[in-house]
């Protein structure tokens, strides 16, 4: 099975390379027969990677040590469920595994437009294919090829780092990477809005579900490696601005620009070769962040390899692609005019710019301090970093800017908003900022930042909250509705309108809770089981910790597990007993570091967060010494954390919303162009106005 | 003029993110250096200890001590490829799992009067932290 | 042996599959489809769309009278020249006739076009009027007499 699947990937080369020739040609020459066997070339890549993928698959669930990808990321005792998603556990596993996503979404796509927008098919399945043969050109020649093996076989393979074996660490690669690539069908539908010459708003149109959804893994994706580095990193941060997470904020960043900006351009016809700039800058941020991820050119805590061929390819093809859109769109460039112009500086339109404009900034900024080190050693050969505060200096007025529009963009109007439509939306929203700010001051925070992001906050979902009420009422008044039905026709009516809505809530949530990091506690003790610890909550309760003691056990439980020492603390909130936590150091056989679990317990306002630090003496704790108890324990207190996993939830919830097909497929087709506006039908505008 | 008060607009927000990355990069950079190259700054002017650096080196085995209850770590890093400069680290915080007292890490600080470099982040660099070598297989 | 006929039948599928569109030189289109909305039909739906979202603003409260009444004439305005565009575009020969006023959006469209084009949209402030109404109810304006286009 795995030879076979070596094999399917060498021959998935020269059908990648025949679909690429014969969809460009097909499109040249406007022959449907060149263009359909490109088509089917797509599918056939996707078979080929599919075996290709079973067969690495296969190799780890058979223990093929031969192997160096499964000797390096296997061992026999791992979990089945591990040996499966060892796929993309590593470098070369996950360039496969990210062709094989591609060549899915590719298919997909094919298949979808089988028979409809064909003028755009031949370009793009030229597109897709000339992507797909890149990666498998990668995966054979940089010298990361997964069937690689070895001149011995091992006994047993090394397995794979305990810290990865987390549930979380297992899908967030692969909803990155499902984020990554989805992206790649907008961005050949661009290019073949480019090259085929059709350059009105239809490509927008076209995949603007391919868009939201991309947006939405990557938003996912990213969240999830938050989760992780807050669960398993055992030291309570969930973002450390390190270049990986970086590079995976980048294309999240200009897709959500993305999403702003093509409303403007399908209701106004402007910023044509900005979208187009946009999209392109996505799709190559997408690539920099793989070969960011899985080539290891900046250190990180990510870091996978030093391999600076796959570095060279990368950039290589990346500078190519650049080089080639920038032509296609100067050449474009006078069927790319703007069909209007920007009527005020106090308008949506307007706003829309603004916060495409601080998006990209943030991108840009974010970028540079990624890139700083090699940028420094290349101009002075010496290298010089910037941390967390480069990026939280630049990053949070920019982040509270954006905030503000969230707030601005739904009440301004189109085109020209004047003085009385700002004071007649503005005012109460303004209000209720203001006074949030205040009562959370009388109440004691005195964080600067922290309160104007709480009050900035307050304003936006006083804005959304309105939005809906008035769209509620007004619908139920037409309508002669009740308000449950009214306010579910008005969300279902509309769904891009109102879904958006709720994202923006998720969003102004997690924005909340990032905010809440201003008054995190963290204490640490040494104590002896009996001793009482007591910390006190920035909300003004006080926890009162007991460490009740350590207990050891060697080599049970989990496979692979040398020693656990597992030390109890109960928890009393006030005067109320609040259950048990555990905190925990593992050794595993597999691996000569010491692993720390940590023990949270969540609450809708706070996290108490528990930290193992240190035990006093490991070798007589493990030689059942009962003395030997004392510890190093960390407690932390974590504001508002559990607000940043609910503003996710929501954010996936509108998302979804947005995405939900229209029952009615004509009506769809029409909303497309039109989804700004209100789906619900003012039934007689003229007699209820008047 | 509505459009020139929009460029303004536009190119006032352009102009405070490249003030704030500016003054972002100037006011937070630090160092990058070796050992070594730490060392020889330090004696060229003595006020780079002001600085923030960032060193990469390798822990000397056997030097890792604990300070009991104080959550005090103390260890010796020599320079990757001269193991004769060394200077002792003091980190006050928990170690990462990945520390070991073999490892490759890099520290940020400052190197003190008394010669400590005093350690504010502590990151382990090791290329197998999540990639195992298979070579190391070999019997 | 097994892993021989494996790859020959894998390679002999994938081949034939891709290139058997060309070999039998099968047809596929191309060409823009016929029930895809037109430019000038997309442009017409963005119009009268525009044009529905003033209203709904109004309603909901969120524009006053004036700043309402000064949108509305000029989205009526573009509305009316994009029909137009969008009947001369019709007109002419080649041109895809797709009306149908099946759902909601269509006879909103067809609703807001009559009345448009009935001269019941009043010129000088954009209120859309009654049907039968020979002055505007809004400002008092006597309503255009139109010709039905």
């Amino acid at each position: 099975m795995t030879v076979l699947g070596e094999f399917a990937l060498w021959i998935s080369l020269p059908v990648a390379l025949w679909g690429m020739f014969l969809g460009f040609a097909g499109g040249r020459t406007q022959r449907g027969d060149l263009v359909l066997s490109a088509e089917r070339s797509i599918y056939a890549v996707f078979f080929l990677h599919l075996v290709a993928s079973i067969g690495i698959i296969a190799a780890f669930v058979g223990d093929r040590f031969e192997y160096w990808y499964v000797a390096s990321y296997s061992n026999r005792e791992m979990e089945l469920f591990y040996k499966i998603t060892g796929l993309w556990a590593g470098q070369r596993g996950s360039l496969l595994f990210w062709a094989l996503l591609l060549g899915f979404f590719a298919s997909l796509a094919v298949f979808q437009n089988r028979n409809k927008n064909r003028e755009f098919m031949p370009y793009v399945a030229g597109v897709l294919q000339t992507i797909l043969a890149f990666f498998v050109v990668v995966l054979l020649f940089a010298e990361v090829n997964p069937f690689e093996r070895l001149d011995f076989i091992p006994a047993n393979g090394q397995g794979l780092n305990p810290q990865l074996q987390n549930y979380w660490m297992t899908i967030h690669p692969p909803t990155l990477y499902l984020g990554f690539t989805a992206f790649t069908i907008p961005f050949a539908f661009a290019v073949s809005a480019l090259l085929s010459g059709r350059l009105d708003a239809r490509w927008i149109q076209l995949t603007r579900r391919w868009i939201l959804t991309s947006w939405l893994f990557l938003a996912v994706g990213i969240v999830f490696g938050m989760r992780w580095a807050y669960e398993e990193l055992g030291w309570g941060g969930y973002w450390f601005w390190d270049p990986v997470e970086n590079a995976s904020l980048l294309p999240w960043l200009t897709a959500t620009a993305f999403l702003h900006s093509i409303q403007i351009q399908e209701k106004r016809g402007m910023l044509k070769v900005w979208n187009m700039s946009l999209v392109l800058a996505t799709f190559l941020l997408t690539i920099f962040a793989t070969f960011l991820t899985r080539a290891g050119l900046i250190e990180s805590v990510h870091t996978f390899a030093q391999n600076l061929t796959i570095a060279y390819i990368f950039l290589g093809f990346m500078g190519g692609m650049l080089a080639l859109c920038t032509v296609l769109i100067l050449y474009r460039l006078p069927q790319l005019r703007s069909e209007n112009q920007i009527e005020s500086f106090v308008s949506r339109e307007s706003a829309f710019l603004f916060n495409n404009l601080l998006l990209v900034g943030a991108a840009f900024a974010v970028m540079w301090g990624t890139l700083f080190p090699l940028i420094t050693e290349g101009v002075t050969g010496q290298q010089i970093s910037v941390g967390p505060p480069f990026f939280e200096r630049v990053n949070f007025p920019i982040g509270l800017a954006l905030l503000t529009l969230v707030g601005i963009g739904p009440v301004i109007a189109w085109r020209r908003a004047s003085k009385r439509n700002l004071q007649r939306n503005f005012m109460t929203p303004v209000l209720v900022g203001l006074g949030t700010a205040a009562v959370i001051w009388s109440m004691g925070a005195r964080h600067g930042l922290a309160l104007v992001t709480w009050g900035i906050s307050a304003f936006v979902l006083t804005v959304i909250a309105t939005e809906f009420w008035k769209g509620t009422k007004a619908r139920a008044r037409i309508e002669g509705e009740g308000f449950l039905l009214a306010f579910f026709h008005l969300v279902t009516r509309n769904r891009r309108r109102w879904g958006g809505y709720i994202v923006h809530v998720g969003f102004v949530i997690m924005v909340m809770g990032f905010a809440g990091a201003a008054y995190n506690v963290d204490t640490r003790h040494h104590v002896m089981p009996g001793d009482v610890v007591q910390v006190a909550s920035p909300f003004g309760h006080t926890y009162e910790l007991t460490y009740e003691g350590l207990s050891v056990s060697l080599g049970q439980g989990q496979r692979n597990l040398l020693w656990q020492m597992i030390a109890t603390v109960s928890v009393r909130q006030g005067d109320e007993a609040a259950g048990v936590l555990t905190t925990e150091k593992r050794q595993y056989v597999t691996s000569d570091q010491q692993m720390t679990e940590v023990g949270i317990r969540s609450t809708a306002l706070e996290d108490l967060y528990l930290i193992l630090s240190a035990v006093d003496d490991t070798r007589a704790a493990l030689s059942a010494d009962s003395s030997a108890q004392g510890i190093d324990l960390q407690v932390l207190i974590k504001p508002l954390v559990g607000w940043i996993w609910f503003g996710t939830l929501m954010l996936v919830l509108g998302t979804v919303i947005a995405l939900w097909p229209s029952a009615d497929p004509r009506r769809a087709a029409g909303a497309l162009s039109s989804d700004t506006s209100e789906g619900n039908r003012p039934a007689a505008p003229a007699g209820a106005a008047g | 003029m509505k459009h020139g008060r929009f460029m303004v607009g536009l190119v006032g927000v352009a102009a405070v993110i490249s003030y704030l990355v500016w003054t972002g990069v100037s006011s937070t950079m630090v160092y990058y250096l070796t050992p070594v190259e730490l060392v020889e700054r330090v004696e060229e002017d003595p006020s780079f200890r002001d600085l923030g650096v960032k060193v990469s080196g390798k822990v000397v085995p056997g030097t890792y001590e604990r300070v009991e209850g104080e959550l005090l770590h103390r260890f010796v890093i020599h320079d990757l490829e001269d193991e004769s400069v060394t200077f002792p680290v003091e980190w006050r915080d928990a170690l990462p799992d990945t520390f070991t007292d073999e490892v490759e890490v890099v520290v940020e600080g400052r190197l003190n009067a008394d010669g400590v470099f005093e350690a504010t982040t502590l990151l382990t660099k090791c290329g197998s932290r999540y990639e195992a070598a298979p070579e190391d297989l070999a019997r | 042996m097994t892993l021989l006929v494996g790859v020959a039948l894998v390679s002999a599928a994938v081949i034939m599959f891709i290139v058997q569109p060309v070999v039998k030189g099968m047809h596929a289109s191309l060409e823009r489809e016929d029930d895809e909305l037109t430019d000038t039909e997309a442009r017409k739906r963005v119009a009268l769309l525009a044009l529905r979202d003033v209203e709904y603003d109004f309603l909901a409260g969120k524009l006053d009278e004036e700043d309402y009444r000064t949108m509305k004439s000029e989205l009526t305005a573009e509305a009316l020249a994009a029909l137009e565009a969008d009947e001369a575009a019709r007109a002419e020969p080649g041109g895809v006739a797709t009306a149908s006023a099946t759902d909601d959006l269509e006879s909103e469209i067809a609703r807001i076009r009559r009345h448009i084009q009935s001269g019941l949209v009043c010129s000088s402030c954009g209120y859309s009027n009654e049907e039968g109404s020979r002055f505007c109810s809004s400002c008092g304006a006597a309503l255009g007499d139109r010709a039905v286009g």
